[in-house]
């Protein structure tokens, strides 16, 4: 069957519209960051700044400890990645060359809870955090996030694509489990571990909710909680700034992004359920 | 017979299932501690009356049940709930089923680029996109508003609009959701065998009717998984544009039973409260998931 | 005693039996075939003697040791698969080196058995490639490398020329009789091919269903069938097997019969029963278009052409008999005699389905005499 260019032309125009839609207001924040207050009041409609300035910047730099709070982001996104890859990798590991009592039980439990609403463990969490002396603190918001259940879930599809035998030829040389792991097992999900890798390092980097009940103060604050401050005062008079704590917290997502997009795009089709 | 050892997915390794345990610990240990235990200690939370400072909370029983379901404003929140549901469904669960059969099927050129594209604002923090969606649809001075003037029309004030700031706040977030669902649901498409379409447009089958009749059954297992995070996980992003921009008014008007947790939390400190809201939420949503099995599933196609 | 014995050995996967009561040796150095239809437990066998899958009950002997709960890694096998399991991001040396290397083998015995085994498997220019780099030949002689590299006991093959074009396996099983010769390890060998069973085994076990149907030299397996099974298993077109009545020397297929020869009416007669089944290979018939003694009348139904023979479907009495011929002049319809070769056929118990056996002194037209005794397991 052909398919009728016109309707083909139509939805073309649909996606560019809904990609325009989608894309353009980030454009916009990154020409908006570049321009003088009163230029963006004026010359609303312009992305391309008239009179480009690195003011906003400058401000952004003067009034908050934004290197400081890059450096939170940066490093709760690193840690809780590197543990949810780890233990991710050693649970899907178990679930996919052991069988043992309860698996099916387990598996089924800890994939159950991508279904809690996050409500449901915030208080006593918020207590465990505040007992443990870890408020305002970004220890405290890494330490529940050491797991995660999507990892386990992804981790383990992929794994579950390398043949059996490749495992068995390993166990027939007498290999340790943690040789197999290392030679075999790891470079052959590596594609995977890395996407679920860059994906964890972004949800984190972006991380919202958790941490606003965390942490208090401004240095310890991460990206996202700095770029609250500029709505709560009504936008206003720092728009323009706000934009530029914005383009800060895109980039490196969308760097990590644009060069990793065949990957990440990749894996999540290939490794998705079935 | 080796297919049939290959499909029960097992090794047989003699007696080391103990090191399938150990290698389960740490991620049961950070299971049980936040999220397990925090799940059963939220339950027993919501007997008492407490406001987190005080260093005795007070058995009540139902009270906080009753308190919470006997509020009127309980119900206009779930009234909002739901409303969000029903948009998010629409906006991240249909458009996007749609789209990437489009995408997959109906397209022969920049593939590649739509979905990339899609992809891109699920890589972006919510603030940013809360942040940036306030001011493009600030109904005096955004952009849009200055384009729609042109034409002799005007936006309404939505961030005082009943209604209208569910739909606002409901589109904001589908800005972030839209793409992750849309790269699920296009891989379950693009997964289904291509002999299957292919023996169907030779039938003069046609697109619509391949939509419903082969698409759609056969990627139901992805489509229902997309239903339920939709409904689970983009209530909770929500809360972001909800807490940034309008803090759940104006007077509950922009509330879902997610943020109303929180405020009653960490706003008015009443932990019985938000935790009875709490359960309540979570009973909701295994309802939904319930109905969802006992009515959809059954039709279900699972590849494997 | 690089021997392997399985005694009472059951495996049971949840309900169903997948390997019955097996009993049988596998002797030190010999070239053992698991032949039989899909899904009869032969990989499982394999399976088991590797440590891969577990037994449920009897017992399995390596080396005169019990080795139910020894692990893979311990068991001294070496094992090549139907997809050749090669590390896909590993090169050929690398695939070939990395076990001796974990081994902590001496960096200069691996190389010289590195070489020694690129050169007598023509793998030297590709040690560098990838797995993916390879044609189906390559990397099947590269998983054979890899096994050989280990010098195991045990040599565990499993279909491991079921990937390759028919002129590829001759030359693949050339170079695994290179290694045996060489070696002299003990092979295990599963195989769904009775050509590849015939040409490589010093002995067939024949699996139906989870049991042992027959353990024996291709030539008995091929001669001396132990049951129905293995008479029609073996041999393609299978063994014509015909219900029949026997009455003192007359073997009747509905109203017709025809007369055995004085050495097998004794031995048929002197085992007392009558409730006979009757097998006769394609090729063991001689065709007649005229009447003949030691036959019987059936119609031509049709004719396969088998390359270098005609396969002659003929309808005697409602049943279909197979032969071979030489000739294609048969029309459809046609009359025809078919004539069993007397030194050719065989009698199974009608209950049993099993070979009652063969009398003393059957001459054999092509000289070779096969043991008569009933090597049947069960």
């Amino acid at each position: 069957m052909k398919i009728n260019r016109r309707v083909e032309n139509v939805w073309h125009l649909i996606f560019i519209i809904t990609i325009l839609i989608m894309i353009l207001p980030v454009i916009y924040a990154i020409g908006m960051s570049f321009k003088p207050l009163h230029d963006a009041y004026n010359n609303v409609l312009n992305i391309i700044p008239i009179h480009a300035t690195l003011e906003n910047y400058i401000t952004l730099f003067d009034t908050l400890p934004i290197f400081r709070i890059t450096w939170n982001t940066f490093i709760v996104a690193t840690v809780a990645t590197i543990f949810k890859l780890i233990t991710a990798f050693l649970a899907a590991y178990a679930f996919v060359y052991f069988s043992f009592k309860g698996k099916e039980i387990l598996y089924f439990l800890l994939i159950g809870t991508i279904f809690i609403p996050f409500t449901v463990t915030m208080i006593p969490n918020y207590l465990i955090i505040s007992n443990l002396g870890m408020l305002d603190n970004v220890w405290g918001v890494i330490l529940p996030q050491l797991a995660d259940a999507v990892g386990i879930f992804l981790i383990r599809q992929s794994m579950k694509n390398i043949p059996l035998s490749l495992i068995e030829v390993a166990r027939l040389d007498n290999m340790s489990h943690g040789r197999i792991m290392k030679d075999i097992v790891l470079p052959l999900v590596r594609p995977a571990i890395t996407s679920v890798g860059i994906w964890f390092f972004i949800s984190t980097w972006n991380e919202f909710v958790w941490p606003v009940l965390i942490l208090k103060t401004t240095e310890n604050f991460t990206l996202p909680l700095a770029l609250q401050m500029f709505i709560s005062s009504e936008g206003g008079t720092n728009f323009t700034v706000a934009m530029a704590v914005s383009v800060i917290t895109m980039i490196i997502p969308l760097i990590l992004y644009l060069s990793f997009q065949k990957y990440i795009i990749g894996t999540f089709t290939s490794s998705g359920i079935k | 017979m080796s297919s049939l050892t290959a499909a029960k997915g097992k090794l047989h390794i003699n007696r080391e299932n103990a090191f399938g345990y150990l290698l389960l610990i740490p991620s049961i240990i950070i299971f049980a501690v936040f999220t397990f235990w925090p799940f059963i200690y939220t339950i027993y939370l919501s007997f008492f009356e407490w406001n987190m400072i005080s260093p005795t909370k007070e058995f009540v029983g139902l009270k906080n049940y009753t308190e919470v379901l006997s509020d009127p404003k309980t119900y206009r929140i779930l009234g909002n709930t739901f409303l969000y549901i029903i948009l998010l469904l629409i906006i991240n669960c249909v458009i996007p089923y749609i789209f990437a059969f489009v995408i997959d099927l109906v397209l022969r050129k920049y593939k590649n680029f739509y979905k990339g594209a899609l992809f891109l604002p699920a890589f972006i923090s919510l603030v940013v996109g809360s942040i940036l969606f306030t001011w493009i649809l600030n109904p005096v001075s955004g952009p849009v508003a200055i384009l729609f003037n042109w034409f002799g029309l005007e936006i309404p004030n939505w961030t005082k609009a009943e209604g209208w700031i569910i739909v606002v706040l409901s589109l904001i977030t589908s800005w972030k959701v839209f793409g992750y669902n849309f790269i699920l649901l296009y891989a379950s498409i693009n997964g289904i065998s291509r002999e299957i379409i292919e023996a169907a447009r030779m039938d003069n089958v046609s697109l619509v009717r391949i939509f419903f009749q082969i698409i759609l059954p056969m990627s139901s297992a992805t489509g229902i998984y997309v239903f339920i995070i939709t409904i689970v996980q983009s209530l909770q992003y929500v809360f972001t544009p909800v807490k940034v921009i309008s803090q759940g008014g104006p007077d509950y008007a922009s509330s879902n039973l997610i943020y109303h947790a929180y405020h009653e939390a960490f706003v008015v400190y009443r932990t019985g409260h938000s935790a009875a809201i709490s359960i309540v939420t979570m009973a909701l949503f295994l309802l939904l998931l319930f109905l969802e099995f006992r009515y959809v599933e059954r039709g279900v196609y699972y590849e494997n | 005693m690089k021997e392997i014995k399985f005694e009472n050995v059951r495996k049971v996967y949840g309900d169903t039996e997948v390997v019955k009561d097996l009993n049988f040796t596998v002797r030190e150095g010999e070239r053992l075939i698991l032949l039989g239809p899909s899904g009869c437990g032969k990989s499982t066998i394999l399976r088991m003697i590797a440590g891969l899958e577990e037994i449920t009950s009897g017992n399995l002997y390596m080396n005169g040791q019990r080795v139910n709960d020894t692990p893979s890694g311990k068991r001294n096998v070496s094992m090549v698969f139907q997809n050749y399991a090669l590390y896909p991001h590993m090169t050929v040396k690398q695939n070939i080196m990395y076990a001796l290397k974990v081994k902590k083998i001496e960096k200069k015995e691996i190389e010289r058995r590195f070489d020694f085994v690129l050169e007598m498997l023509q793998l030297r220019g590709y040690e560098n490639r990838l797995p993916k780099q390879l044609s189906g030949g390559q990397r099947q002689r590269v998983a054979l490398a890899r096994a050989t590299v280990n010098r195991s006991d045990f040599f565990l093959l499993d279909e491991p020329l079921s990937n390759l074009d028919a002129q590829l396996r001759v030359s693949a099983r050339k170079e695994l009789m290179k290694i045996h010769e060489m070696f002299g390890q003990t092979i295990v060998y599963v195989t769904h091919d009775q050509i590849e069973a015939t040409t490589f085994a010093d002995r067939i076990v024949l699996m139906y269903n989870g049991e042992l149907q027959m353990i024996d030299t291709p030539d008995n397996v091929y001669h001396r069938p132990a049951n129905v099974f293995t008479a029609k298993f073996i041999g393609s077109p299978p063994t014509n097997i015909l219900n029949i009545e026997y009455d003192h020397g007359a073997v009747r297929i509905g109203s017709q019969s025809f007369l055995l020869n004085e050495i097998w009416k004794d031995y048929v007669n002197q085992t007392g029963t009558n409730k006979l089944l009757f097998g006769i290979r394609p090729e063991h018939i001689e065709l007649s278009p005229v009447s003949a003694q030691k036959g019987v009348r059936g119609q031509v139904k049709y004719i396969e052409n088998q390359g270098n023979n005609y396969g002659v479907y003929i309808n005697v009495e409602g049943q279909e008999i197979i032969a071979m011929s030489e000739s294609k002049n048969w029309t459809d319809g046609q009359d025809v005699y078919v004539c069993p070769v007397m030194e050719k056929i065989h009698f199974f118990d009608k209950d049993t389905e099993r070979n009652i056996g063969y009398p003393q002194g059957l001459e054999m037209k092509d000289g070779i005499t096969y043991s008569n005794e009933r090597k049947v397991n069960v």
